[in-house]
C-alpha cells in the first residue's frame, strides 16, 4: 500500500475500489459523532477533523433518530466538497419506497443534494439478502438513487455474520463498498478478514473497516491490547478507509496522531497479535455485535419481530423521548 | 479403545461430517442451507406401546431402552408454583406412561433436580432419568462434583443420561476434548457406573453440534431444538438429525413451540401442530416444559394415541412457516443471547443476562 506519497505528515489517501475517488485512510464515525453533547462541540470536532486530512464522513439515517445527520450536516455546510460523504439507509428488509423516503430525510439534514456513497445499513439477518433482492427491495432504490444522481455509489454495511454478506455480495448486485468488523480479534472468530475481505479485493469492490477497537472496546479493557494497537492492526489490512467513532478531542487527536504518516504494520506483528488475541476471541466475548442483539438497532428489531431491550441506548432515548423528554 | 485426547482419526463418514463442520463453522451458519442443502429428514422411528390411551414409546438410540415420545423438561418443573404442584405433575406424567425425564445441574440453582428427585422417591425404577453437567468448559472434577450434587438431589445412585449441557459457543467443543476436560469425566463416570449413557445438548448453532460429533466421540444422544421453524433457520433438522440418525445416536427433541410459545402467541401455529410436528421427526423424544397440571393435560392429550404427521403434512407446515422463520425471530435461543444461562456467559467471559439481556 503505497500510503507514503501524501506525504509523511499527511493522513494517506487510498482509493475507493474502483470508483476511481480516495479517501483518507482513517474515517470519522457518525454514531459517535451524536455522543458529542452539544451540536457546536460536534461542528467543531468535524472541522478539526477536516483540518487533520480526514475526508471520509460516516453517517446513517437512524443514528440518534436522526441527530448525527443533523449534526453532520451543519458542521459541513460550507465544506461540502471538502469530503466524501456516506450515509446509510435503514430498510432492514423492507422495500424501496421506504428506501427513497429515507434518502430525502437523508439528504435534507446532511444539507446536500447528493451523496458520495449510500449504504444499505446493518445486513445482520440471515433472510435479508433475499428480502434485498425480492421484487421491490431495496436495490431497486439503489439503483434508482443512482439514476437521478442523488448518490454516486453503493454499498452495504453489517456487523454480523460473514456468511450474510457472501450472499448479498455472491447474489451479484455491482456494489462499490462493502463495510464490516475488522480487528485483531475478529481474525480468529467467524471472521470477516478471513472470508469476506479477500474476496472483495479480488472483485474490486472497496472494503470499508469498521469496530477496530471492537464496538465498547471490551478487550481493551480487559488489558487484552492497547486500542492504538488494534486501531493499528485495523488500518493495516487492505482496507480503503477505518472508519473510528470519535467522541472526543482526545481521540480524534489520537487517532490523527496515528493515522499521520501511517505506516502499516508487517505480517509478522498482525500475525503476533492475532495470536495473541486468539484464544479469548474465539468465543466471541469480545465481540458482542456477533454474539448478540446488543448492536442491533431498534428499527432493525422492530423490522424482524425482536425483542428490544432497555440496556441499549437507542432504546433508552425512545423511552425517554415518548416519556416527554427533550 | 477410544482416547479422548487423540487427534480424531477422520475417514469416511466423520471426515465428510468434520469438513461439514469446519465449513459451517468457517463460512458461519447463514450460507449454511445453499452450501450444504441439508439432508433428507430420515424416516419415522417405530413405535412402541401404541393404543388410543397410551403415550407411545420410541426407541433411545441404538440401545434397548424405550422412551415415551414426550419428555419432562426440568427447567420449567422448577417454574412450577410449588413442590407440591411438581411432584403431582411427575407422578400424573409417570401414571399417564411418560418415562423420560430432564434435568440440568444449573436449572433454577439446583432447585429443579431437588423438586425432582422429591417427586420420583419410590418411581426411581419406572423413568429413564437424566440430568446435565454444566462444566462450561472447565474440568472433569467440576464435572465430576456436579454429577455427585445431581445424584444427591436427584436421590438416586445412577443416572441413565448424563450430558454435556448447553454446548453453545464457537470454541465450546474445544474445550470439552481438551486433555483433563468434561469429556473425561462422562468416561470416568460410565467406568464408575453413575451413569448408563451420555450425550450433549446445545440450542444455538447446528455447526457447533457437528463440531462435536467430528470427534467421534461415542455419545448415546445429543440433545436440540427441533421444530416446524428450526427448518428454515439454522437448521438443526436439516444438518444434525441426519447424522445423528445415521450413527444410530439418539436424537432427543426440544422447544418444540420455540422456546417460549412465541409461534404460537403470534398466530403461527397452535400447540397442537408444534408438538405433533416435533414428536414426528425420527428423535427418541421430545421434552416438553411444563410447569403445571394443565399444561401437562394439554401435551399428554396431544400425545395419547399419538401417530405421526405425514411427509405432506410436516412439509406443509413447516412451507407454512418459512417465511416467519426465515430471521430467527421464532427462535431467540439460535439468534440472540436470551438463552444462553449465566453459569455458562461467566465461563466464556461474556456479561450477565442482566446486562447482556439479549
Amino acid at each position: 500500500m503505497a500510503d507514503h506519497e501524501n506525504g509523511a505528515e499527511a493522513i494517506p489517501q487510498r482509493p475507493i475500489g474502483r470508483t476511481g475517488i480516495k479517501v483518507s485512510a482513517l474515517g470519522l464515525g457518525g454514531h459517535h459523532l451524536g455522543d458529542l453533547k452539544t451540536v457546536e462541540e460536534a461542528i467543531r470536532l468535524v472541522h478539526e477533523g477536516i483540518d487533520a486530512g480526514i475526508t471520509f464522513f460516516d453517517n446513517c439515517w437512524e443514528y440518534w433518530n436522526g441527530r448525527a445527520e443533523d449534526w453532520l450536516g451543519r458542521a459541513l455546510k460550507g465544506r461540502r466538497d471538502k469530503v466524501v460523504l456516506m450515509t446509510k439507509v435503514c430498510t432492514h428488509g423492507r422495500g424501496a419506497d421506504v428506501a427513497l423516503k429515507m434518502l430525502e430525510e437523508s439528504l435534507r439534514r446532511l444539507q446536500t443534494d447528493h451523496l458520495d456513497v449510500w449504504q444499505i445499513h446493518g445486513v445482520c439477518f440471515d433472510n435479508e439478502p433475499e428480502l434485498a433482492y425480492a421484487k421491490g427491495g431495496v436495490l431497486e432504490a439503489l439503483d434508482k438513487a443512482k439514476q437521478q444522481g442523488k448518490v454516486r455509489f453503493v454499498g452495504f454495511t453489517g456487523h454480523k455474520d460473514p456468511s450474510i454478506h457472501l450472499d448479498m455480495i455472491r447474489r451479484g448486485y455491482p456494489f462499490d463498498t462493502v463495510q464490516m468488523p475488522l480487528n485483531c480479534l475478529d481474525a480468529t472468530f467467524r471472521s470477516f478478514e478471513k472470508q469476506v475481505l479477500p474476496e472483495l479485493n479480488q472483485r474490486g469492490i472497496a472494503p470499508l473497516g469498521m469496530k477496530s477497537i471492537g464496538g465498547s472496546a471490551p478487550a481493551v479493557k480487559a488489558g487484552l491490547v492497547k486500542a492504538e494497537e488494534m486501531l493499528r492492526y485495523a488500518m493495516s489490512l487492505p482496507v480503503a478507509t477505518t472508519i473510528a467513532g470519535m467522541d472526543s478531542f482526545h481521540v480524534l487527536r489520537q487517532n490523527v496522531r496515528i493515522a499521520r504518516g501511517f505506516t502499516p504494520m508487517t505480517a509478522e506483528q498482525m500475525q503476533a497479535l492475532r495470536d495473541r488475541c486468539a484464544e479469548a476471541a474465539g468465543d466471541g466475548r469480545y465481540e458482542f455485535y456477533k454474539l448478540s442483539l446488543r448492536y442491533d438497532n431498534p428499527q432493525a428489531r422492530l423490522s424482524h419481530g425482536l425483542p428490544l431491550d432497555v440496556t441499549q441506548k437507542e432504546v433508552q432515548e425512545m423511552l425517554f423521548k415518548e416519556a416527554g423528554g427533550p | 479403545m477410544h482416547d479422548p485426547h487423540e487427534t480424531p482419526i477422520r475417514h469416511g463418514l466423520d471426515r465428510r461430517v468434520f469438513l461439514q463442520s469446519a465449513s459451517l463453522l468457517g463460512a458461519g451458519v447463514a450460507l449454511s442451507e445453499s452450501l450444504l442443502q441439508g439432508q433428507e429428514v430420515p424416516a419415522p422411528l417405530e413405535l412402541s406401546n401404541t393404543g388410543p390411551d397410551k403415550i407411545p414409546r420410541k426407541p433411545f438410540g441404538n440401545t434397548k431402552e424405550k422412551v415415551s415420545v414426550i419428555g419432562l423438561g426440568g427447567y420449567s418443573l422448577g417454574d412450577a408454583p410449588s413442590l407440591n404442584e411438581a411432584i403431582a405433575i411427575v407422578q400424573e406424567a409417570i401414571d399417564a406412561g411418560v418415562n423420560f425425564f430432564d434435568n440440568a445441574w444449573e436449572y433454577h440453582d439446583g432447585k429443579s433436580e431437588e423438586w425432582m428427585g422429591k417427586a420420583l422417591k419410590g418411581w426411581r425404577d419406572k423413568v429413564f432419568l437424566m440430568t446435565k453437567v454444566c462444566t462450561h468448559g472447565r474440568d472433569k472434577n467440576v464435572g465430576l462434583r456436579q454429577l455427585e450434587e445431581s445424584l444427591q438431589r436427584l436421590q438416586t445412585d445412577h443416572l441413565d443420561l448424563w450430558q454435556i449441557h448447553e454446548c453453545v459457543y464457537d470454541n465450546d467443543p474445544e474445550r470439552h476434548f481438551a486433555k483433563g476436560g468434561v469429556i473425561e469425566a462422562l468416561d470416568e463416570a460410565k467406568q464408575a457406573g453413575k451413569v448408563r449413557y451420555v450425550g450433549f445438548t446445545g440450542h444455538k448453532n447446528p455447526a457447533i453440534h457437528l463440531k462435536m460429533l467430528s470427534y467421534n466421540y461415542p455419545f448415546d444422544s445429543v440433545q436440540m431444538p427441533l421444530n416446524a421453524f428450526d427448518a428454515s433457520y439454522r437448521s438443526f433438522q436439516k444438518h444434525v438429525l441426519p447424522e445423528a440418525s445415521k450413527r444410530g445416536i439418539a436424537a432427543l427433541g426440544m422447544k418444540s413451540l420455540g422456546g417460549n410459545g412465541q409461534p404460537i402467541t403470534q398466530g403461527v401455529v397452535t400447540v397442537e401442530e408444534a408438538l405433533r410436528y416435533a414428536m414426528s421427526l425420527p428423535v427418541a423424544t421430545t421434552i416438553s416444559g411444563i410447569d403445571s397440571l394443565a399444561v401437562l393435560r394439554q401435551n399428554l392429550a396431544i400425545a395419547r394415541g399419538f401417530k405421526p404427521m405425514s411427509t405432506e403434512e410436516m412439509d406443509a407446515l413447516q412451507k407454512r412457516c418459512a417465511q416467519a422463520a426465515g430471521d430467527g425471530h421464532l427462535e431467540l435461543y439460535k439468534s440472540t443471547m436470551k438463552y444462553d444461562g449465566d453459569t455458562g456467559r461467566e465461563q466464556h467471559s461474556l456479561p450477565s443476562h442482566k446486562e447482556l439481556p439479549l
